[in-house]
């Protein structure tokens, strides 16, 4: 329950500036990449280039230093050649998706106690979450929040005029990379304790239900965590009642909700259109 | 500038420019399309680097001059959901250090600057859903909100409608009177150059020529430059 919290409260918080620098494909493929570095943490422990686990504990270590390593090194190369404008990025991030998910299937075929703790995290079981991970998931989530927070005005700037930015003096590579690399950690994290795919949804879909109806990026911000969080306590309750993953359950009440709050503005927009025609006699 | 050439990695735009921009200037930058006004603009401001020569700012205070910038409107991206209280408020980020929350001086401050232009009642919508004229007004107040020594334009007035463009030309005009603001505005339009600037720097085959707008954007003169071409 509690990691579901967590990852619902602050995964959307990284997923809204995805969303607002068009770079949404990054969330799709981040988690991947993610994936591929926890395979390639296990693959080194099955061809005997690091030491075995002797614990849960151990190996879920081994696996996220493998998982922050391929993510933030992934993220800060992307964002480099984004910024130098060089190739197109949909492709580039295509690119790594598919490498990074071929990767992974290559490092785990033969490697059956990689492929146990993969099937782990491709399902999402939010259940299963130890209290180490808990602790990790947390005291990595509060200080990548607490910059978010602090920093907000700077990501905000370089995200949506780097010309100002740079004409206002500001190390727009530094501020950059910050963001990209509490997104990378975030997604690392994230991928560790729910699955990808549920580190996926959350990065994308409550950042989209409240686009539809915030102002400003404050608005955007907080909306975005509320509905995440909300989401998360939601899926919980109901998989608890109906006995189902909650990541899966977390993710089909998100899809329901976006499409529910997608037709209802839409029905709203309509009907004042038609009671301004009305009024107007046109 | 001194002999600065400016262009971008090998492709040399304009060469070898001497060029210098007084304090309480108000410049208009011409030239036809592809002739370098924006390189040359963005060199001043910074975002491109200078192929060769020398720039120098020379200020009162030792240190380097606070430029502020109005883009172009259609380079920033319609999908940020930021209101224009917010885009203002951009503005500050070179004087509040990260870190640093936005505090209630700030905000009036920003408010004050969306005043000067006449776009107070602006502050909370949303950027993306103003008109072309409201959005280049928020722009002109979060140069202003740099607290700026020279306030550099691209093009303001483009894409507007005769009436805006007035009452914009108005503004920067109003702020270059009052408050001795130093400005250099990239432009199309000769007419709303010919009522608004003072001096004129038009590039014209790769060469800077500049004098008083009253005297380089006479028919006669603008006849002279580009020859048969203007008929």
């Amino acid at each position: 329950m509690y990691i579901s919290l967590l990852v619902g409260f602050v995964v959307p918080l990284v997923g809204v500036y995805l969303v607002l620098r068009r770079v949404v494909f990054l969330g799709v493929a981040l988690p991947q990449v993610s994936s591929c570095g926890i395979a390639f943490a296990f693959a080194l422990q099955g061809w005997g280039w690091i030491p075995h686990a002797h614990d849960s504990a151990q190996e879920r270590a081994i696996a996220l230093a493998g998982s922050i390593v391929f993510t933030i090194g992934t993220i800060l190369v992307l964002s480099v050649l984004e910024r130098r404008g060089r190739g197109l990025i949909e492709g580039r991030t295509g690119l790594v998706y598919v490498m990074a998910g071929a990767w992974s299937i290559l490092l785990l075929v033969k490697n059956p106690f990689g492929q146990h703790g993969m099937l782990e995290l491709l399902r999402g079981e939010i259940i299963a979450v130890s209290t180490v991970d808990l602790l990790l998931t947390g005291g990595t989530f509060l200080p990548v929040v607490a910059g978010l927070v602090l920093f907000q005005k700077e990501f905000l700037l370089v995200s949506y005029d780097r010309d100002m930015a740079v004409s206002l003096k500001k190390h727009v590579m530094f501020w950059d990379s910050l963001l990209f690399a509490f997104i990378g950690l975030t997604i690392s994290v994230s991928v560790m304790s729910v699955g990808p795919l549920v580190a996926f949804g959350f990065l994308l879909l409550p950042p989209l239900i409240a686009y539809q109806f915030a102002r400003n990026t404050a608005q955007f911000l907080w909306l975005s965590s509320v509905i995440g969080g909300m989401a998360a306590v939601a899926g919980f309750a109901v998989a608890y009642a109906q006995d189902l993953p909650v990541g899966p359950t977390d993710l089909a009440l998100l899809g329901i909700l976006y499409v529910v709050t997608f037709l209802g503005r839409k029905g709203v927009e309509l009907y004042r259109e038609r009671r301004m025609r009305a009024a107007t006699g046109a | 500038m001194e002999r600065v050439s400016v262009g971008y990695g090998r492709h040399v735009v304009l060469s070898d420019i001497d060029l210098t921009l007084e304090r309480g200037a108000f410049i208009g930058l011409i030239g036809a399309n592809g002739s370098g006004k924006s390189t040359l603009l963005r060199t001043i401001l910074g975002l491109v680097p200078a192929l060769s020569g020398r720039m120098e700012f020379l200020t009162n205070g030792g240190k380097g001059p606070v430029l502020g910038f109005v883009p172009q409107r259609e380079s920033l991206d319609p999908a940020f959901l930021v209101s224009g209280l917010e885009v203002v408020l951009m503005g500050t980020c070179g004087y509040v250090p990260p870190g640093r929350f936005f505090r209630g001086a700030d905000k009036e401050w920003a408010r004050h600057c969306l005043a000067q232009v006449g776009a107070f009642d602006l502050a909370s919508r949303r950027f993306s859903e103003l008109s072309g004229g409201q959005k280049q007004r928020i722009l002109i107040a979060r140069a202003l909100a740099t607290k700026p020594d020279f306030l550099l334009l691209d093009e303001p007035t483009t894409g507007i409608d005769a009436a805006t463009t007035r009452s914009i030309l108005e503004v920067l005009g109003r702020l270059h009177e009052q408050q001795g603001l130093a400005i250099l505005m990239v432009n199309h339009d000769i007419g709303a150059m010919r009522a608004s600037v003072r001096e004129v720097i038009w590039i014209h085959e790769g060469r800077l020529l500049r004098g008083p707008a009253a005297d380089l954007l006479k028919r006669e003169k603008i006849e002279e430059i580009l020859g048969p071409s203007l008929n």
